[in-house]
């Protein structure tokens, strides 16, 4: 098991090593296989430490392994460490495996790009940072991991590097996540400040009896990370900008990798969390507000990836609450259950991108339906996971999260009301896009720009993945079914048991009004979008406020961007001119002065220097006579 | 130990001195040079051995004769000196090569 997992983690970093090495040697095509396949045998892996996991008994599925000291520093002895237990192997299982089918999409994705194998060289150094941050035995290598993720996020949406958008997308990516990967490495010091390691036995060992001060500043460190990977309120900015990067990789990104890390790190990391219940109340909290803030802009955007770029958001602040509330089963259910049908939202598209010539603005889209039915029927199984229609995947795992708020006391509730808003919106939005993109007839671009996928091997390594992700996205959810069986909650209750747990009368309340709501957003977005019987109502400030993203943007440009560059200007016309400058300008010319006036002594002539040999020492003379 | 008094030998010995300094600072071929630098040494080596025969000890002569030698190898260096520069077809003048000066 121990080796399956090993080698489920180095596969994908030797892939990249050898596409990097072997460069024109090996073949575009080929590197995009051998980045598939190293993903696959990941995918094996993990399947078999999944099935070693299930020969245990229950209490006994842990199993760490070191395998040699990677970092010594006096007291501290850091080692190369993952471990294995039902939560790192349920998430290897949804990385490498949805990550496989992804990396196989991109082989019809990217055909012909001037730069596939650095492309799949990123690709799999993706997969392999996420695997070794979910196989992390102690917290330094999870965020050894968190890092390498942010970097290879960085370049994989910068990817595309001549278009000066992709480059300040990356940029943004990469900043936002740096403060929290700032934030993470502090909450980590003081850890090691407090318990001498970070190993996740000794440190939650240790998490009781931390004072109130320690518990809750480690808990704020671990969910400003978290808050940034996984582009949470207030740091959620530069997740929508990522979709510069190609589709395949907005589909990473979105469903394997990178954003439900910080899901993650809350489940992994609860007992730390559970010493601070105010931080957890914050959480929830910041995932309340940056579902509804996303539901909300996503009904405005007409970029087709960033549509489904804010049902991310939306998704993975329901994932925020199922964690804040102690129901983390529900939500690693959610996380999987959304890998699903997110992958195959953005899968699709990438199909409807591709086929229409790179073009992503729906205003130029409709009546898709007739020209790519199959693609329809993928979208519309996503979409319908999306906005938790049953019997399709997201409903399972949105429900329960939305039910275990209900038995969570007043905050619950309030938050449980603003889930139900979300879960109208998501309809509305989900189905706006949908109608949008494929009902009515073919637009005049449509007719012009249209091409189908071919039946080759771009065109099938296309189709392949969506198939398979659409049965996964309506089916997959039938895994655990709230309170009837829930073989999720057992399979996570070794590692992180939830604390909260809804009874039947609130799954079965909860579930019906969700539903029903999400039906209404689908029939106001049918009203306005398919059958068109009603018009959109026009509210400019609103519209305006929805299109700036609730200005964000330019709030940070006004509070951080713009005083930074005022300081900098001001630096340097006040310090660094008159003082740097002119001491060093000053000081190197004095020398050059001094240096020119003394050459003079020099003039080459032998006959001055005997000379003043001579007079010098007869001078020394007459001063000894003197003297004496 | 008859003789003249050690005065005598070193006045003999600052006037050959003299002379080569002279000879230093003022002649221009760089052979002229090397010969009143050997006149200033010998004048140097006549005081030493004025002083050993006057306290009665050997030490000055052996001084004198270190002197000599390290006279010999001087020449041997400077005269191949001025050999290489006038390879180079270069004027024997030592005002001429300043390209030293700063």
């Amino acid at each position: 098991m121990i080796a399956a997992a090993w080698t489920c983690l180095i596969s994908p970093l030797v892939a990249t090593a050898l596409i990097t090495v072997s460069g024109n040697r090996l073949s575009r095509r080929g590197a995009g296989f051998l980045s598939t396949f190293s993903v696959f045998v990941s995918f094996v892996g993990a399947v078999v430490a999944f099935v070693a996991l299930l020969g245990d008994s229950p209490s006994h599925r842990y199993h760490p392994s070191t395998l040699w000291s990677w970092l010594t520093a006096g007291q501290l002895d850091f080692g190369l460490r993952i471990v294995v237990d039902p939560l790192s192997v349920m998430m290897m299982l949804i990385v490498s495996g949805v990550g496989m089918l992804i990396v196989l999409y991109s082989i019809g994705y990217m055909d012909g790009d001037d730069e596939e194998r650095r492309y799949f060289a990123y690709m799999a150094l993706f997969v392999f940072s996420m695997l070794l941050l979910v196989q992390g035995g102690n917290l330094l290598m999870l965020l050894v991991g968190w890092g390498l993720v942010g970097l290879s996020s960085y370049l994989l949406i910068g990817f595309w590097h001549e278009r000066p958008e992709a480059i300040a997308a990356a940029k943004k990516a990469f900043v936002m996540n740096a403060i929290g990967d700032a934030t993470m490495a502090l909450a980590l010091f003081l850890l090691i400040e407090k318990t001498g390691s970070l190993n996740f036995e000794q440190v939650f060992l240790a998490a009781p009896s931390f004072s109130n001060w320690t518990a809750n500043l480690v808990a704020l460190g671990l969910l400003g990370g978290a808050v940034a990977k996984s582009a949470q309120l207030p740091l959620q900015t530069w997740l929508p900008d990522a979709m510069e990067g190609p589709t395949p990789v907005s589909a990473l990104i979105h469903a394997a990798t990178m954003v439900t890390a910080g899901v993650y790190l809350i489940v992994r990391t609860a007992p730390l969390f559970e010493q601070a219940p105010k931080v957890l109340e914050l959480a929830a909290g910041l995932g309340a507000g940056t579902l509804l803030m996303a539901g909300l802009i996503a009904l405005v955007q007409t970029d087709i990836k960033k549509v489904i770029a804010y049902s991310t958001m939306s998704q993975i602040g329901y994932m925020f609450l199922g964690a804040g509330i102690g129901a983390y089963p529900d939500a690693m259910f959610h996380l999987m259950t959304h890998a699903f049908f997110k992958a195959l939202l953005f899968l699709a598209a990438g199909i409807v991108i591709h086929s229409l010539s790179a073009e992503q603005d729906i205003r130029k889209m409709g009546g898709l339906r007739k020209l790519m039915p199959l693609t329809f029927v993928a979208f519309l199984v996503g979409s319908l996971s999306l906005a938790g229609i049953p019997p399709f995947s997201g409903f399972f795992s949105k429900d329960s999260i939305l039910a275990s708020l209900l038995a969570n006391g007043w905050y619950g509730e309030i938050l449980w009301v603003a889930g139900m808003i979300g879960t109208f919106l998501t309809g509305l939005y989900a189905f706006r896009l949908l109608f949008i993109v494929f009902l009515g007839e073919p637009s005049p671009f449509v007719r012009e720009h249209f091409h189908a996928l071919k039946r080759d091997l771009p065109g099938l390594s296309m189709a392949i993945p969506v198939g398979v992700l659409t049965i996964l996205a309506a089916f997959g959810g039938w895994i655990q079914f709230a309170d009837v069986w829930t073989p999720i909650t057992d399979w996570l209750s070794p590692v992180a048991a939830p604390i909260v747990e809804a009874s039947g009368t609130q799954e079965a309340v909860s579930s019906v009004i969700a539903v029903l709501l999400g039906l209404g957003g689908i029939g106001l977005a049918w009203m306005l979008y398919g059958a068109r019987t009603s018009e959109v109502p026009r509210i400019a400030w609103a519209q305006t406020l929805l299109q700036k993203k609730f200005y964000f943007d330019e709030a940070y440009d006004f509070a951080f961007y713009r005083p930074a560059v005022w300081l900098s200007k001001a630096l340097a016309r006040w310090i660094e001119r008159p003082l740097v400058f002119g001491s060093v300008r000053e000081l190197a010319e004095g020398i050059g002065l001094l240096g020119r006036d003394t050459s003079r002594i020099q003039t080459g002539l032998v006959r001055t220097y005997a000379f003043a040999i001579a007079a010098s020492v007869a001078v020394v003379t007459l001063v000894f006579v003197a003297v004496r | 130990m008859r003789g003249p008094d050690v005065v005598w030998y070193l006045c003999v010995a600052a006037f050959l001195f003299s002379i080569g300094a002279l000879g230093v600072l003022i002649r221009r071929s760089p052979l002229i040079i090397l010969l009143s630098l050997e006149i200033m040494l010998n004048g140097a080596n006549l005081a030493l051995i004025a002083f050993a025969r006057h306290y009665g000890q050997g030490a000055g002569q052996i001084f004198a004769i270190t002197v000599m030698a390290v006279a010999a190898s001087e020449v041997v260096v400077g005269l191949g000196l001025i050999v290489a520069i006038s390879r180079r077809h270069l004027e024997l003048d030592v005002d001429k090569l300043s390209t030293l000066r700063g």
